[in-house]
């Protein structure tokens, strides 16, 4: 019997964001935007339920005259994105 | 993958393809941002110790090594003038511990020389040969590379016994090296992560 995988994270965008917020202490909005390709208006949807399921926090500020959103991956996120890995290679083998 | 990702489903290995994709990328940006501290404190060093050679050579007075702490003050705001470029490249696990290293070397540089300079005399290029070749040398095993680290040791010990067996303007031609050096880490981080 396979795991079932957790759907908030099976999803190629929000998986991406997880895959990247896993290796870094934080990362700004404008470089996740970068490394996916991904829309602003998609982007900020993904990220919106990845912080309503607490798998990240979003943190609004400025960074001099300019608006700046820091997105960071929560201990329950880490927790999860290592869960659906586990269960991705049960998958593969 | 294209470099436009959706919000769509997909199988186990499309998943794990995504993860390794980003996980790479992402390291890949950090690491290359890392790599132009490496050639700007090459270059200076470079530039500095060669000029250091020629005063202290032309007039004969060792006044000149005071033109060290040039360096680190031309070389800080610089750095903050290149990263702020990419003031969006976040940090990750090695080029944190990459900054922490060289930014204690630095300390370690400027507090000895200022108290070989003012206190206690002692064979400072030895020192901060020794602390340069291990700085770098910690650099290459924290990014795996051999030849880094192999740089490092040359660096490290034959500065040591180098600056042992030659003197007074000599001794700063060791520094040159050790400036080629880090550039050649640098355009060693800049191929190994393009």
């Amino acid at each position: 019997m396979f795991p079932k995988l957790d759907p908030l994270l099976h999803s190629e965008l929000r998986l991406a964001v997880m895959s990247i917020l896993a290796g870094v202490d934080s990362a700004e909005f404008s470089y996740i935007k970068k490394q996916t390709g991904a829309t602003s208006g998609n982007l900020s949807v993904q990220l919106d339920k990845l912080s309503a399921a607490g798998y990240i926090s979003v943190e609004k500020g400025f960074k001099g005259k300019v608006p700046c959103t820091t997105c960071k991956i929560t201990p329950t996120g880490l927790t999860a994105f290592e869960n659906y890995v586990n269960s991705l290679k049960e998958y593969l083998i | 993958m294209e470099n436009n990702i959706e919000n769509k489903e997909m199988t186990a290995q499309q998943s794990l393809g995504i993860i390794t994709e980003m996980i790479n990328n992402s390291r890949r940006t950090i690491l290359q941002n890392s790599a132009k501290h490496f050639l700007l404190w090459g270059i200076l060093l470079t530039v500095t110790s060669l000029v250091i050679y020629e005063l202290w050579h032309v007039t004969g007075s060792p006044i000149w090594n005071c033109a060290w702490f040039v360096m680190p003050a031309l070389g800080f705001p610089i750095v903050r003038i290149l990263d702020g470029k990419h003031s969006d490249v976040p940090q990750n696990e090695i080029n944190k511990q990459l900054g922490l290293i060289w930014l204690t070397y630095c300390i370690f540089a400027v507090i000895i020389s200022v108290i070989a300079m003012l206190a206690v005399p002692m064979n400072i290029s030895l020192v901060i040969a020794v602390l340069l070749g291990f700085a770098e040398c910690i650099s290459g095993f924290l990014l795996k590379n051999w030849t880094i680290t192999i740089g490092g040791l040359i660096l490290g010990i034959g500065g040591a016994v180098a600056t042992s067996l030659i003197y007074n303007e000599a001794q700063l031609l060791i520094f040159t090296l050790g400036g080629i050096i880090l550039v050649v880490t640098g355009l060693i981080i800049k191929f190994q992560y393009k």
